[in-house]
């Protein structure tokens, strides 16, 4: 059948406690989503089957549709017809997804390119092991025997550099006579991704210990990043590997038109298939119980990166670890005599061992999105410190660069140029409100000059990411008509003035209010309702010395898309600066919470 | 009563008395020991002759005698309307006495009077007073900033591209398998740039043992050649890898300048090192050796004070480090308090000293009197 003639889709995504699928249908030229239906995954015992989940899923979508999807005991695919479905297809993050370590000779260098790899296709990078990184031998052999990675990715040396190095991070893993995870018979995957001169020596020191795999240099030269052989080796040794060795597995790939991707290289293909097709700088952010993954596209690169200790549930004390108590506080709108620290702590440490349990009070609600703003502030630090250019390459110089030498391996996110900033994960997407969720992407990634906000509505991007390798256009129509929740536009000009100078001025011809001119301060926020799908030709006045990105006081003429949560002007500075003082900062909040109608009672700590 | 009007009397006939005598001592010719000199010198000042406005008038002779001696030797002559001399064939200590005569033509010179003086040296030299304290004050700032940093405060020192790019100049050597060239110049040990460039060399050579690449130095000098030499068998050992170590990595190369180049260009392109550091002094070889390198496809890193050589290796190099930033890089690539506290302190202290210049300058355009008045604050002559 041609992919042209394909009208019904389905797609599933067996994550690690919910399995989701989707139904996808043709209505005229146009892809939509039918219906969605969602089951506990059943990986782990007592079923220990994955795809009794995908049936009882697919089966709550066939109960809302009435269309047949199900036949002896395996997805329905009928081409053409009026019963099943025309595709299936899915991912799977389920059993912790696809676990990693990566080795390379530089830290900054070709061990980074290995890490950009794994994580380019979807995996956890539990360890980076380097010639350079402090460690003596034995602490990496016993690393490497402690984690039981699925696989481990080797890099290291230029085509024709050095040799020694890389053959003695092979040793090291040949003297750790590494198990995998999953399929206790079988020999650990190791993929060799480095100088081609070292692959002899490589497969005499590997070849016996372990099952390798070479591929092409993802370093050829120093100047150059070649990732696409190494991640297609990783997907194919998810599928072959890691997948068939799990529960149920070998039986739903069968069934699959497409091979099962990592829940995470889906999303991030979704992602790079906007950036591609819209021409956008975009960051995606899916903040989960246990992790927070980022995703980026700038200057054409795409870069993923998993904070695997900073989460809402699993791992939400970690959170309070890594950015501190006094970090989260500053986000909660009441004096610190309202909030017990140790009763915080408590609230915190419970949420960690029933991860399941929600906020029932508005304290409590404005305490988990505090925590959340953290979790996305940190984890997009290490998104940027790993989202760099090529490191240790050469430059080329004028005089003119005298006093203005850059380096290599600066970090490509620039914040002012970015376009479009989608959220996802239950604290995101099932926020009460919506303009919670713009408020906490704002605050969590603050944004620069004019973005857009989206939040994914039912998390379905890891289906419409399996879909783009087929079918991009389908996956991009239910992207943008379905998929996204949109939030609005949000304008922050960068700088910072004094308290109560006016930081920008906006003309435009507003609907439902006419022609608006309006002047908001400095550290202030203000709202201005505007549908979704409804744009306005705005001018922006930047007052010196605020930028919009042309310079200083310096006009800039946007469309601003409208949104759930209408259009964000943030005029509280960048780089956002909370008020130290206390009260200050109290009120400030409860000024930015009243003016974006955030929260009822504009965050007093009454109970909701 | 008449006590008081004793006592009265006695006081006004002390005070005649005295202003008589001062009359009187108002000396014609004045010799003074020179102040704050080191010793050796004696000023002699005299009042203008009577006869100085007329016609045959032609000036002044100063002679001297030394204690114990009959006769007046002339020491100098000096115009009409000079009535000053320094005489600073003085010997310390020996007592001179110095008379002036006014000279007419056909007349017979007048002795305008005579005067005594010693010769001394001064252990203080008051007209640097200013100096004194700008010392104290650079001191006392370093000081301050050296106890700061011992006492873990993080002192701010911007980022210098050339320094941050030691770990990757590195790291792209090891993963090209190829070794690091470092040159340190043409100085010789006792130059300044080229002790920052062996600091330099020491740093570079730690991480080179870490990361198990070759390093080689090819020295114009013999004496820098041997120092350096200790100094990255030093480092090697620090880093836990003594057997690394290569004793001819480092090595002399000739001390004819462009024999240097040709020797060094030679190495880079038959070993075509990954990554070439030039630090020290530089001089008609920079650009040579720069461009070579950059041929080679090396990412190079230089550092000279040398100003006329740096617009070459700031178009060659990938990275440069101007000026002072050589000599800073002791404290940025340590971070050890003592330099770092130092390097703070005196940045500090260049600071005020940009801004008491841009003060004097401003009070110049705006009042020349106050300006001059403002610049005589850090005169130190005298």
């Amino acid at each position: 059948m041609e992919l042209s003639d394909v009208k019904t889709i389905l797609a599933t995504d067996c994550g690690s406690t919910t399995t989701k699928a989707i139904l996808i249908k043709k209505e005229g030229d146009e892809y939509r989503l039918q219906v969605r239906g969602e089951a506990p995954t059943t990986v782990e015992k007592p079923a220990e089957d994955v795809t009794r989940g995908v049936l009882n899923a697919v089966g709550e979508v066939e109960e809302l549709t009435g269309r047949k999807l199900i036949a002896d005991h395996k997805v329905l695919v009928a081409e053409g017809k009026d019963e099943g479905v025309d595709i299936y297809m899915s991912t799977s993050s389920a059993g912790g997804g696809l676990q990693m370590m990566v080795a390379g000779v530089v830290k900054t260098m070709t061990a980074e390119s290995a890490q950009r790899a794994a994580l380019g296709a979807g995996a956890i990078v539990m360890d980076v092991l380097a010639s350079n990184d402090g460690r003596l031998p034995h602490q990496k052999i016993e690393a490497i025997r402690r984690l039981r990675p699925d696989m481990i990715l080797l890099s290291g040396g230029i085509d024709g550099g050095t040799i020694s190095h890389v053959v003695e991070l092979a040793e090291l893993i040949g003297a750790a006579d590494p198990r995998p995870r999953f399929g206790a018979g079988f020999q650990l995957p190791v993929i060799y991704a480095g100088n081609k001169v070292a692959r002899p020596i490589i497969e005499g020191t590997l070849g016996e210990k372990t099952s390798l795999y070479v591929v092409d240099n993802i370093r050829p030269v120093l100047e150059r990043e070649n990732l696409g052989p190494a991640r297609n080796e990783i997907h194919n040794l998810f599928m072959e590997h890691v997948m068939a060795q799990a529960p149920g597995y070998s039986k739903l790939m069968s069934w699959t038109a497409v091979p099962i991707m990592p829940t995470p290289a889906a999303v991030g293909a979704i992602i790079q298939t906007i950036a591609e097709r819209e021409g956008f700088e975009v960051i995606g952010v899916d903040i989960g119980g246990a992790t927070t993954d980022i995703f980026s596209v700038f200057q054409k690169v795409f870069n993923r990166t998993v904070s695997a200790n900073l989460g809402m549930s699993y791992s939400i004390s970690n959170v309070l670890a890594e950015a501190g108590l006094p970090d989260i506080i500053r986000w909660v709108p009441f004096p610190k005599s309202q909030l017990d620290e140790r009763d915080l702590r408590d609230r915190i440490r419970n949420k960690m061992i029933r991860p399941t349990t929600i906020p029932q009070t508005l304290t409590e609600l404005v305490i988990e999105q505090a925590i959340a703003r953290e979790a996305l502030r940190l984890a997009f630090v290490q998104h940027k410190e790993l989202a760099v250019g090529l490191k240790g390459i050469q430059q080329e110089r004028t005089i003119s660069d005298a006093f203005t030498q850059t380096m290599t391996g600066e970090t490509l996110v620039n914040m002012l140029t970015l376009d479009m900033l989608v959220g996802s994960g239950g604290t995101l997407s099932h926020a009460p409100r919506r303009v919670q969720a713009a408020l906490m992407l704002i605050d969590g990634f603050r944004p620069e000059a004019v973005t857009f906000l989206a939040v994914d509505s039912i998390f379905m991007m890891p289906q419409l990411g399996v879909l783009s390798t087929v079918m991009p256009d389908a996956a991009t129509q239910v992207f943008e008509r379905d998929c996204l929740v949109r939030l609005g536009s949000c304008v922050a000009p960068v700088g910072n003035g004094k308290k109560g100078q006016t930081c920008l001025k906006i003309t435009a011809d507003w609907p439902g209010r006419g022609h608006v001119e309006e002047e908001v301060k400095y550290g202030e926020m203000a709202r201005l309702p505007l549908a979704v799908d409804e744009r306005v030709k705005a001018r922006l006045d930047p007052v010196r010395p605020f930028d919009l990105g042309h310079g200083k006081g310096q006009t800039l003429e946007a469309e601003l898309e409208g949104g759930v949560a209408g259009v964000i002007f943030d005029c509280r500075g960048r780089p956002l600066n909370l008020p130290q003082d206390e009260t200050a900062r109290v009120d400030a909040l409860q000024r930015w919470l009243a003016a974006l109608d955030v929260y009822p009672n504009h965050g007093s700590s009454e109970a909701a | 009563m008449k006590r008081l009007s004793l006592a009265f009397a006695t006081l006004l006939l002390w005070g005649a008395a005295a202003c008589a005598a001062a009359e009187e001592a108002a000396p014609a010719v004045t010799a003074r020991d020179a102040p704050n000199d080191a010793g050796g010198a004696v000023n002699v000042a005299w009042e203008p002759a009577a006869a100085e406005k007329e016609a045959a008038f032609t000036g002044y002779e100063v002679q001297r005698r030394a204690s114990g001696e009959k006769e007046f030797v002339k020491v100098d002559r000096t115009a009409p309307g000079e009535l000053a001399f320094r005489d600073e064939e003085a010997e310390d200590g020996v007592e001179y006495e110095y008379r002036v005569q006014a000279l007419a033509a056909g007349e017979k010179a007048v002795v305008l009077g005579t005067a005594s003086a010693k010769a001394s040296g001064q252990w203080f030299n008051t007209a640097r007073t200013n100096a004194l304290i700008g010392v104290i004050f650079v001191t006392a700032v370093i000081v301050f900033f050296i106890y700061r940093a011992k006492g873990g405060a993080e002192l701010f020192v911007r980022k210098i591209a050339g320094l941050e790019a030691v770990d990757e100049a590195i790291g792209r050597a090891t993963e090209m398998g190829k070794p690091i060239l470092y040159v340190t110049g043409l100085g010789d040990a006792s130059d300044i740039a080229t002790i920052a460039a062996m600091t330099i060399l020491a740093k570079v050579a730690r991480k080179t043992a870490e990361y198990e690449t070759p390093l080689i130095v090819p020295c114009y000098d013999p004496i820098v050649m041997i120092v350096e030499k200790e100094m990255v068998k030093q480092a090697y050992t620090e880093a836990g890898k003594p057997d690394a170590f290569d004793e001819d990595s480092v090595f002399f190369v000739t001390q004819s300048q462009f024999g240097y180049v040709a020797a060094v260009d030679g190495i880079m392109l038959r070993e075509k090192p990954a990554t070439n550091f030039y630090m020290g002094a530089f001089y008609a070889e920079s650009l040579i050796l720069a461009e070579t390198g950059a041929e080679t496809g090396a990412i190079q890193i230089a550092g000279t004070d040398r100003v006329t050589q740096l617009p070459f290796f700031i178009t060659a190099c990938d990275y440069t480090l101007m000026g002072e930033e050589l000599y800073a890089a002791t404290a940025y690539l340590g971070r050890d308090p003592l330099f770092l506290g130092s390097l703070k302190g005196q940045d500090w202290a260049k600071g005020v000293i940009m801004a008491f210049l841009i003060l004097g300058t401003i009070l110049l355009i705006f009042s020349t009197d106050l300006g001059l008045r403002f610049a005589k604050l850090f005169e130190t002559a005298g």
